[in-house]
């Protein structure tokens, strides 16, 4: 019975050790083949019963992700080459979206090196809503300035809350293992 | 503690600045494409980029399983014929205008419309007397007499005995049938009719000149039963003889379409009847010039 009841947490297990024992590249390919999936499915036509649906910025939630392990060359070349790509697809002005994704891989690195050691609640929760914010006021900033008037909020709120709601549901992924210690001599 | 923060912090310096030089790198490729100049240059790239990449007319990888894409990309090429012909359709009907113009100004008798009955072949006789060939169409169907028989494939025959309800139409295959034909190329004139091996032979034919292997052989016209034209057959060799194949065998439907013949009625026929008082005015009008002008012939 036992046995039963822990078939799945065993199964779970298996994938969480594998995870675990994984490295950063390992940790950084998967990140990017789930950015790339993501991206690639945003950009087929996608409506349910005529609505078009809101499709997040995958590439986001890896800079934010990766940011948290410090800075890195590889996140870096990987957010500037998926940030051209969204340049294209988004018919934005190229650089426009490397740009944002390295201010939030920084930003992130930044907030997680001299905030967030203990990754304490408060920060984990906020930093995101934060630092996605600064990144979706860049797109807004951009846009206006790209088009010489002011674009609408409402698309970018609306996606911004997309994000995040996937940043909750994969932000593990991007997660690369390395970790800033703790600051010597707190308690953590 | 502080100077072990600091050298932590001094570890990554070469990060750090690679982030600060990437950031101002893109943030100078932002702003270069400012420039008109340098925008239209890059321009043409993003839009082949976008095409591959991100075009909305680009089947997605759903549409592609379901055959979506396949059938959205023939209705692309069926629109874009029915486009093409829609063209053709307009200079079509922009050139029968024009040809209707010109016959009018011509006053050129055109071709009378062609009315035609289809009709079920009911029974065959391929017997050893006559070949021929019986249709549920007759005179109440509109048949006339001496009408002519057509396939797909070409000339079948003509109507020889012609009831209410039914036709009896005599194969060109059968030996006793005499059709004037013609060599498509050639020009050549002759008799064809049918033979015993399925084949035509040709008669009368001219003392000079020859039909050419492979064409094919039409009605010439001549004797006013069949109209100019139709396909017979085509010119083969069999046994150092030119003889035909006859095209009609190429369809064998069950169906043949019955033709009024192109009979064009003689002069005297239908002659030209002139007015009693104007004979008697030109009549008169000869001997007063014949009075009055006594030396001309």
């Amino acid at each position: 019975m036992a046995k039963t009841r822990n078939a799945p947490d065993s199964r779970f297990a298996g994938v969480g050790r594998l995870w675990r024992e994984a490295g950063p590249t390992t940790r950084l390919s998967v990140g990017t083949l789930l950015v790339l999936a993501i991206g690639l499915i945003g950009l087929t036509p996608k409506s349910v019963f005529g609505t078009e649906l809101t499709w997040p910025y995958a590439a986001l939630v890896a800079a934010f992700g990766w940011g948290r392990s410090g800075l890195a060359f590889r996140p870096m070349i990987i957010l500037v080459i998926v940030g051209f790509a969204q340049d294209v697809s988004a018919y934005a002005p190229l650089g426009c979206f490397g740009f944002i994704n390295l201010t939030t891989f920084g930003l992130s690195a930044l907030v997680h090196r001299s905030f967030d050691r203990e990754r304490s609640p408060v920060i984990t929760t906020l930093s995101p809503i934060v630092i996605y914010a600064i990144g979706f006021a860049q797109v807004w900033l951009f846009a206006s300035f790209n088009s010489n008037h002011i674009v609408q909020i409402a698309p970018i709120m609306q996606t911004f809350v997309i994000t995040y709601i996937l940043h909750i549901i994969i932000a593990p992924v991007f997660d690369l293992g390395r970790r800033a210690s703790p600051i010597p001599g707190s308690r953590a | 503690m502080a100077r072990m923060r600091g050298k932590r912090l001094k570890g990554r310096p070469l990060r750090r600045y690679a982030l600060f030089v990437a950031l101002a790198g893109l943030f100078g490729i932002l702003l270069l494409q400012t420039s008109p100049r340098l925008r239209s240059m890059i321009d043409p790239a993003r839009t082949v980029a976008a095409d591959q990449l991100a075009s909305s007319a680009r089947p997605g990888l759903w549409d592609r399983i379901t055959g979506t894409s396949a059938r959205e990309a023939r209705i692309r090429e069926l629109e874009a014929e029915v486009r093409e012909l829609t063209r053709y359709r307009q200079v079509a009907i922009s050139m029968a205008a024009r040809l209707e113009a010109y016959e009018d100004m011509l006053n050129i008798m055109g071709e009378p419309p062609v009315r035609g009955v289809t009709a079920r072949i009911t029974s065959e006789t391929n017997g050893p007397f006559r070949e021929a060939i019986l249709v549920n169409a007759g005179a109440m169907q509109g048949v006339e007499e001496g009408a002519y028989a057509e396939n797909e494939g070409g000339l079948v025959g003509r109507v020889v005995q012609l009831g209410e309800r039914s036709a009896r139409v005599l194969l060109v295959t059968d030996f006793n049938s005499r059709v004037p034909v013609m060599g498509e190329a050639s020009g050549m004139r002759a008799i064809l009719y049918g033979d015993r091996d399925d084949l035509g032979s040709l008669t009368d034919l001219p003392e000079k000149g020859d039909f050419i292997l492979g064409e094919r052989v039409l009605t010439s016209g001549e004797g006013g039963i069949f109209p100019r034209g139709i396909v017979v057959g085509e010119v083969v060799r069999r046994g150092g003889d030119q003889r035909v194949i006859f095209s009609m065998n190429r369809a064998p439907g069950g169906f043949v379409r019955l033709m009024p013949s192109m009979k064009i009625p003689r002069p005297e026929d239908f002659p030209v009847e002139e007015p009693a008082d104007e004979t008697e005015t030109a009549a008169s009008d000869e001997t007063e010039s014949g009075a009055s002008n006594p030396g001309a012939p």
